[in-house]
């Protein structure tokens, strides 16, 4: 990629720059570091961490393994405390954006429970985060979830008895029954084969489109990042760190036709370019 | 419906019956030729009795002393039951201990390891010091044995839950209580199930060992009499019984395995390998 281009990308990249108020953003982190103890010294997993994410919007975190992207993930689930930084999810701390069931969280593996059917896994979390609920209200819930992620019928299955996209569309659904305004995904499709995978961004899409719930995504995929999101922050390693931030500018609605627009290839050239150098910075 | 029912049942279980009995054709064949290679050899060179009877004679013991033997099954049954009900408590209760009092844990784990070398049989006559000659020792010696793979497998189970999924549940605010009950151990029952199998059958071995360090009853005060008589046809006839009773111990937990925990994944000896 030459010079040009990624400087005009770069400076589009400093507007999405974490200028704006945290009041407005949806999600909003300014100088999130995070440290591991590695045989019991301090590591750092990540550095400097800055973004805006604003409401409704879908944004994928992308890098090489070890660039802290699930941590980061995981620091706005409030799963983990950062070391230093500022972390809002909805202008409050992430632990009590959990507590008010503001976050749906969705990871690789679907962790379906195996003495619980489609339905019941679907309830599962809302009927935990939320004592009150009458069973049959959170049932309705996840028959509704179930259908927005296209699993009618399959309701009163078994995990065993459902393929991997389908478990993975449990997960999305358990997460979806929640009600949370930010659906954080860490690689959901990473473990599915490459045609349920493009089903499931397909799935995906809709959910996002229908519901305008505001979406992170970590991938390995750059297709996937592309054809899903609106903006891309390409991280890399040593320590992690946002290297670039890359607005999708991938016509709306999409579906299967967006992967033949050149736009399309345009971003996955230099998502791809980046990574690429990244990689070897990590390698160095 | 109930015509339909009528109709199709019989059927259905008839073939399912054939499907069991092919299934054991091969069991069964291997047995018929181990037993009728047996008597050949001991008739064929006159081995005497009392070193190794024919299965003829162990037949004959069999029936000969069917009340004693059903008695002495019925004190060995009791003790087996109640040796492995409070096993199971036990165990039960350590690995809930361990995993819900993580420091408490800690400091318990390594402890019941170190008993679990203690070579337990060798506690025997010290229960019957102790205890005396009635069902408490036996008991005790039984718990002792079979309260371990119960902890362990129990253990294995509630520690075996995926950390996403305990991360998913502290996501939406789950305490460890909480996580605990709804979570680690409904996933602990299927690994639950297979110590209980294992205990079971160190609850007979326990109740065998406690008799013959001293008794006044049961299956193994039985063989350990027989063995000072030289009746050892009455010695192998007990063994049955033990055997008998330990198998029908064993497929009652299996059962229930079946009917508690429907979702654990099926054993299969012969083919998991494959």
């Amino acid at each position: 990629m030459n010079a040009a281009v990624a400087k005009t990308v770069a400076s589009k990249a400093a507007a999405h720059a974490p200028t704006a108020d945290p009041g407005v953003a949806h999600i909003f982190a300014r100088g999130i570091a995070v440290d591991f103890v590695v045989e019991g010294r301090p590591q750092r997993a990540l550095n400097d961490i800055n973004l805006t994410v604003s409401k409704g919007s879908f944004v994928s975190l992308i890098g090489p393994s070890g660039c802290g992207k699930s941590t980061l993930l995981k620091v706005m689930a409030g799963l983990i405390t950062p070391t230093e930084g500022e972390m809002r999810v909805s202008g409050v701390s992430p632990q009590d954006a959990v507590k008010a069931k503001l976050i749906g969280l969705v990871f690789q593996e679907a962790t379906l429970l195996p003495w619980k059917n489609a339905i019941e896994n679907a309830a599962f979390l809302l009927m935990t985060a939320d004592e009150t609920i009458k069973r049959g209200e959170a049932m309705d819930r996840a028959a509704a979830m179930l259908r927005l992620v296209g699993l009618e019928g399959a309701e009163n299955k078994g995990p065993s008895q459902l393929s991997g996209g389908m478990r993975q569309r449990v997960a999305i659904a358990r997460a979806l029954a929640l009600d949370p305004e930010v659906l954080l995904m860490d690689e959901p499709f990473g473990a599915l084969d490459a045609i349920t995978r493009e089903e499931m961004s397909e799935c995906l899409l809709d959910i996002w489109e229908r519901t305008h719930k505001t979406v992170v995504l970590v991938t390995h995929s750059i297709d996937e990042a592309v054809y899903l999101s609106r903006e891309v922050h390409v991280m890399g390693t040593g320590p992690g760190r946002i290297i670039e931030t890359l607005p999708i500018l991938l016509p709306h609605p999409r579906s299967e036709e967006s992967y033949s627009n050149p736009a399309f290839s345009a971003a996955e050239g230099r998502l791809r370019s980046l990574l690429i150098e990244s990689h070897r910075k990590g390698r160095a | 419906m109930s015509e339909a029912t009528l109709d199709i049942f019989p059927r259905q279980s008839a073939a399912s019956f054939r499907r069991w009995l092919n299934s054991i054709m091969p069991a069964l064949g291997l047995s018929a030729g181990v037993l009728i290679f047996w008597e050949v050899v001991i008739r064929l060179f006159s081995v005497p009795t009392f070193v190794l009877p024919a299965p003829t004679a162990i037949i004959d013991a069999l029936i000969a002393n069917r009340g004693a033997l059903a008695v002495a099954a019925q004190a060995t049954a009791l003790e087996v039951v109640l040796g492995f009900v409070l096993s199971a408590l036990v165990g039960i209760l350590v690995a809930l201990v361990i995993v819900r009092f993580e420091r408490f844990g800690k400091a318990l784990y390594p402890l019941v390891v170190l008993f679990q070398n203690v070579p337990k049989v060798a506690l025997a006559p010290i229960f019957i010091l102790w205890f005396g000659y009635d069902l408490a020792p036996k008991v005790l010696l039984i718990v002792v044995i079979a309260f371990f793979p119960v902890a362990i497998d129990m253990l294995v189970g509630l520690q075996s839950v995926e950390p996403a999924f305990v991360a998913l549940m502290r996501s939406v605010g789950a305490s460890k209580g909480k996580i605990l009950l709804r979570v680690r151990i409904p996933h602990s029952l299927p690994h639950l199930m297979a110590g209980l199998k294992v205990a079971i059958t160190f609850s007979v071995i326990g109740a065998i060992v406690g008799e013959f360090a001293g008794a006044n009853q049961g299956l193994g005060y039985v063989i350990q009499f027989a063995s000072t008589q030289l009746d050892t046809p009455l010695i192998f006839a007990a063994l049955i019984v033990v055997s008998v009773l330990g198998l029908a111990f064993y497929y009652i937990i299996e059962f229930a395995e079946r009917w508690l925990v429907p979702w654990a994944p099926k054993f299969d000896p012969i083919h998991s390998a494959g």
